[in-house]
This record gives C-alpha cells, structure tokens and sequence, in this order.
C-alpha cells in the first residue's frame, strides 16, 4: 500500500460525466485510480458525478474529466443529453486542452459520425478529428487481450467493440498496436490523443494497469489550472507493473 | 434415425466415462451433428413430459436442484441437465442418457436449466410447460454481450412459447417485470419482501436502472441487491407489480440472492404442481446447493467455505453473505480468465471489496492475481498474492485457528480447480 505524501496546495476536481450510465465494463475503476493516485500524493482530490439532471455549469468547474463506454440504450439517454445541452461546453473544455479520457462509446461520439450496420449515419459531437462504421452483425466484433505501444510507454487492456474508428491523420494516434485491433484492426493505430484528451477502445479498465497514462492526465491538468511545470512525485506501481506483465508477456 | 442417434450419442458417453474424460456435451453434440432437430423430436414423442426451463445470470443450477429435490419428494421421476451443461448441446446430452433406445424417456419432469443465450434455440426446439426467469446482470461481455441485448433476444424468444406457458419471473427486476408483463403468456411474480430490502441510493453493479417502456430514470421505495427492488416510472407509470414473497420459508444458504432462488422455485411448485408449502419447507431444511456454491469441506483440518463468484452482482452477493456469517473473514480470492470465466476482467471493478475492509487476510491467485491485487490495493487494502492455487491454500489457512473459516471465492474454472485440490481428485 502506498502511504500519504506530505499534503501539497494543489486541487482537483475530477468531472465522471454520466457514472450510472457510461459504466459498463468496469468503468469505475479509472475514477478509482485518478483519485488514489491524487490523494497518495496529497493533491486535494473532488469528484464530481455529471448526471442527466445535472446542471451544466458543474461540467464547467471541472479541471479533468472521464467518461466510459455504454450499452446502446444508456447512450441514447447520454447522446441527447449531449447534443441538447452539454456537449458545448465538452467541446469548449477539450478544445481548451482539458485533459480527459473517452472510452469506447464516449471516443466514437466525439467524433465526426457513426454509421450503422444500415448505413446510417448517426451524428456525434464533432470534437475529435475521427468517424466510426458498424460493418455488421456478420462482421466480427474486435474482443480481446489488447497490448499498444505509446509514445512514452506500453499500454494493455482489453476491447470489446463493434464499431470501427478511422483517424482523419494517422498521426493523432494514442498508440500502436501490437497485438490486438485498436482503433479498426486494419491501420495499426489505437485511439487518439487529441491535444491533452486521450480517446480509446481500451478497458480494462484501463487506467490501473496503465499508471502511466492515469498520471500524465493528473499532470496535464494540474498543469493548465496552476500554469506551472508540474512534476508527480513517483508511486510505488509494483503491482501495477505485474499485472501489466501478464497481458504483455502472452504476446512474446 | 432418431434411435440411431441415440445409439451414437450413448455410444459416446460410453466411451468419454471409460477414458475419464470431461465429455457431458458430447453425446449431445453428437446427437445434434447426425439429426439437427433431435431434441424437438423427442420431446415431442414423450407429450407427457413436462419440460421446465431456468435461465438467469445467476442461481439456475441451485433452483433447478432445490425443484428436483422437491419434486422427487413428491414421487416424481424427474430427470435435469448437468450443472453448467447448459447449452443446447448439453440438453441433448442429458436427454440421449436418460431416454431409452426408442426414444422414451421413462419421466414426469425435466428440468433444463439454459444458458441466457441459448434461451432462444431451446425455444426454437421445446414448447415447455414452465419458464422461469431467474434475473438478468452484467456477465462476462465478451461473450454474452450487453444485458438489454439479452433482454431483447428473450422477449423475442418468449413470443415462441404457447400461450399457456407457465412463466415465473423475477417481478423486482425492471427488465423482466416488463418482460413477463408484455409476454403474454400465464405469468406469475416472485420477489423479496420487504423486509430484506432497504431505502438508499442505487449501487454500482445496476444494469437497469432506467424505465424499460420509456426510459425515464426509474424511481426506487426500496432495494434488494443490484437494480431490483420495489420500483415505478413517474413518467409512463410502469411500475412494480405484486410479488409472492413466501417469507415464511427458511433459507438454509447464504445471501438474499438465494431467497429470490428459493421463491423462484416455490411459485413454480405451486403453480405448476400445486405442492403444498410444509412439503417444500422439509426440503428447504435438508437442503445443500450444487458443489461449489457455498459448498463447506475440510482441507488439511481447516474448514473451507467456497463460494463460486464469476460476475459483479455474483461477487457482491457472495461478499455480503460471507460478512453476514463472519465479520472478520479469512479471504481467498481467485480470478481466472479462461474461456468459462470470461477473458475480460474489467468487471472486478464493479465489485465492492472495500466492503472487506475488517477482514484478517486477504490470499489472492490465479490467472489474473495481480489484476485482483490491484482491485484490492485500490480499496486500500493488503493482499498477498502467490501465482500457484495450492500454495495460496497452504498459505491463506497457515495462520487460521481451528474454529475459523477460509472463505475462497472464485471464478468458474478457477472453482473447479480449488475442489480438484481440496478434494484430491477430479469431480466433473
């Protein structure tokens, strides 16, 4: 277990937009992440749960924010909710380097469109520079153990979707891929990191297998509220590595 | 070429129980392979027999078994698929060992309990007497796929059955409330009462919690576990009807999750075999669930309480069953993730095992115990992982007095290989 570091004068308030609708796969476990990784180094720590009936103007006093994957009819309920009244200030957030990690259905509906199985093209958000197609009930659904290289490190989790997501340039990739299908299991790429928001199909959830990446949004977002070079102090991430060497040494 | 394909099928099992091997399918594999519509014909050259179908996330295996305990009390012949054997190959199976070469099979009752997915095939094949619809919860994704997915297949699936049908659903859960409501066919409720329900907020392991008819946000008077519980839609006016809740009836296991077992196979006895309730009430005093569900066994003069738990609301309920029989437990987790078990795991996180905070120990192993490490040091608390099951046996009951328990909870494949252990030989 880790133990407290001396508290600092630094606070967050952490935004989990949609938590009783957005949380299928285990979701949760990424807010649980971001704030023990906070409160273990004495960051002040607030999460604030964004729900239907929430006031948007709570969205606005968030300095980092998350949103999960869904089953379809829970992101009907959220998609217009979105578009009627939240979505504005998202956009405006992201937009104004917010950090913030989009999951699954969160990523595909920031992006330009989703087009289903029928061929329809259901709008999203516009925010991230991506589309998504359903190919089908025929076509296989993308499951598995997944195992991406980033930039800084190597990220595992586990995806579990329909929909394929094409990257308008290739380079806003978030990784690539080194076992599994990422973003369309055609181009290599996985996700995407759009100025400091992180979209991508990893569960897993993905975050506690992935200190890295949960610690580059708290520094991001510590960063844009103090406007000063933040440095985290290093955890103890001995469990966490084992477990993410479990998932990378099966590829070997 | 029905009789020829219970030769075969008999022939198989023959051969799979000789050479020990793990073949409950095969016969009915086999069966399937050579006459594709094997299980419809015979079901419909035994008219008499009554087929009764259980399907749910979780408890299928315990109700089926607390009905044919129960029934067979009664005098009747009844014969069931066995436990986890519960694709439409397995009841193939159960009917190519229990029928004669003609085809006959010598029974008042069968009891199928069907897999969520398969409820539809079964269908396809069977016109039973009875349906009962356990529950519907988050369970293994990747293979399942979502929960309202499951519920539209069911709904769909249900339209097959003849009007007559009996249909015992679970009237606290939203989903099947309105799925029993809109099936049309002689349905009946079963519930929890109040009494073992409370006032709060919605916890995390829900999975509908928002109107079925007109996806409203549902309101809730009470909660049993996960999102059942006395509900109603201010918006369209769906709402909870009334349950039978027989709170009379001991319940001889662990947990509220068995109580919905038991009343989900009360209402079935009486309104299907009108069974007086002192006869099931024997039965319940007498009775122990399937092997590895809070099945009690000794190992190396420790006492072991194993408790299968393969999805969030499963975990749950097995954590809160423990904590009301011991509140400072000896705890041995086990997470696999082998095929039976689901591949992905993200669903730990679902689970509440800061609830364990009061416990002495926490031991962890299997395929995945660093995921279930993590989940645990996320609750703040301490774990000892070791990567070998016997060695975390060996080290989990190490420190326990003789008159403590170890509780081990584990997932499907990692259950079967903890009875291996503790058992010293092969079951099933």
């Amino acid at each position: 277990m880790n133990h407290k570091l001396p508290t600092t004068n630094y606070q967050l308030t952490i935004g989990w937009l949609y938590p009783d609708l957005m949380s299928t796969y285990g979701d949760r476990g990424n807010i649980m992440t971001l704030q023990k990784r906070c409160e273990w180094r004495g960051i002040d720590v607030k999460i604030e749960k964004i729900l239907i009936e929430t006031n948007k103007t709570r969205l606005e006093e968030c300095d980092l924010i998350f949103m999960g994957g869904a089953q379809d009819t829970q992101q009907e309920i959220v998609n217009k909710d979105l578009f009627e009244n939240k979505g504005k200030i998202l956009k405006e957030k992201i937009n104004t380097r917010i950090p913030g990690l989009y999951v699954c259905g969160a990523y595909q509906f920031l992006g330009k469109y989703y087009k289903t199985a029928e061929g329809k093209r259901l709008p999203g958000l516009e925010i991230f520079p991506i589309h998504t197609e359903n190919p089908g009930e025929n076509t296989q659904r993308l499951i598995g153990n997944i195992v991406a290289k980033t930039e800084n490190t190597t990220i595992v989790g586990f995806e579990n979707h329909g929909g394929r997501t094409y990257l308008e340039d290739k380079i806003l990739a978030f990784g690539k891929v080194q076992k599994g299908f990422g973003n369309n299991g055609e181009d290599g790429t996985e996700g995407i990191l759009f100025k400091n928001s992180i979209g991508t199909y990893l569960h897993g959830p993905i975050l506690p297998k992935n200190p890295e990446i949960a610690d580059f949004l708290i520094q991001k977002a510590l960063e844009i509220k103090y406007g000063e070079r933040i440095e985290l102090e290093a955890l103890d991430d001995t469990t966490e590595q084992k477990a993410k060497e479990v998932i990378v040494s099966r590829i070997k | 070429m029905l009789q020829l394909s219970i030769a075969i099928g008999k022939g198989i099992h023959y051969v799979s129980k000789k050479f020990n091997r793990a073949g409950s399918t095969w016969p009915g594999h086999i069966a399937l392979k050579t006459k594709s519509n094997f299980v419809s014909s015979i079901i419909k050259k035994n008219p008499k027999l009554k087929v009764i179908l259980v399907a749910g996330t979780n408890g299928k295996t315990t109700t089926t078994k607390l009905i044919q305990e129960i029934l067979e009390k009664e005098g009747y012949r009844v014969f069931r698929n066995e436990a986890g054997a519960n694709l439409l190959n397995g009841i193939a199976s159960s009917i190519v060992l229990n029928s004669n070469s003609q085809g006959r099979l010598p029974f008042d009752v069968a009891l199928f309990e069907v897999d969520e997915n398969s409820l539809p095939i079964v269908l396809d094949q069977i016109k039973p007497f009875g349906i009962i619809l356990l529950n519907l919860f988050r369970d293994q994704l990747d293979r399942y796929g979502e929960v309202n997915t499951i519920a539209k297949k069911w709904q769909e699936a249900l339209g097959q059955a003849s009007k007559q049908t009996i249909l015992i659903t679970n009237g606290d859960d939203p989903m099947l409330s309105f799925i029993g409501e809109k099936s049309g066919l002689v349905v009946s409720y079963f519930g929890l009462a109040e009494k073992y329900m409370k006032v709060g907020v919605a916890p995390h392991d829900v999975d509908f919690l928002y109107c079925p008819q007109c996806k409203t946000k549902l309101t809730y008077k009470m909660r049993s576990y996960s999102h059942m519980g006395i509900f109603e839609c201010l918006a369209c006016k769906f709402k909870h009807d009334k349950t039978e809740t027989f709170s009379e009836l001991p319940n001889p296991m662990l947990g509220n999750y068995n109580r919905y077992n038991i009343n989900a196979a009360t209402l079935l006895l009486i309104k299907g075999f009108q069974i007086e309730k002192s006869a099931i009430v024997d039965v319940l005093k007498k009775f122990s669930p399937a092997f590895g569900r809070q099945e009690e066994m000794t190992y190396k003069g420790k006492n072991i309480f194993l408790l299968l738990s393969k999805n969030p609301t499963g975990f749950n309920q097995s954590i809160q069953g423990i904590l009301e029989k011991d509140k400072n437990p000896n705890v041995l987790l086990l997470l696999n993730d082998k095929i039976p078990d689901g591949r992905d795991v993200s669903w730990i996180w679902d689970v509440e095992f800061e609830e364990l905070k009061k416990s002495k120990q926490i031991t962890i192993s299997g395929d995945r115990a660093y995921d279930m490490a993590l989940r645990i040091k996320y609750a703040d608390l301490h774990s000892d992982v070791l990567e070998n099951t016997s060695d975390a046996l060996d080290n989990a009951i190490s420190t326990m007095k003789p008159e403590e328990t170890l509780y081990v909870l584990a997932t499907y494949s990692a259950m079967l290989e903890t009875r291996k252990i503790l058992s010293g030989r092969k079951i099933l």
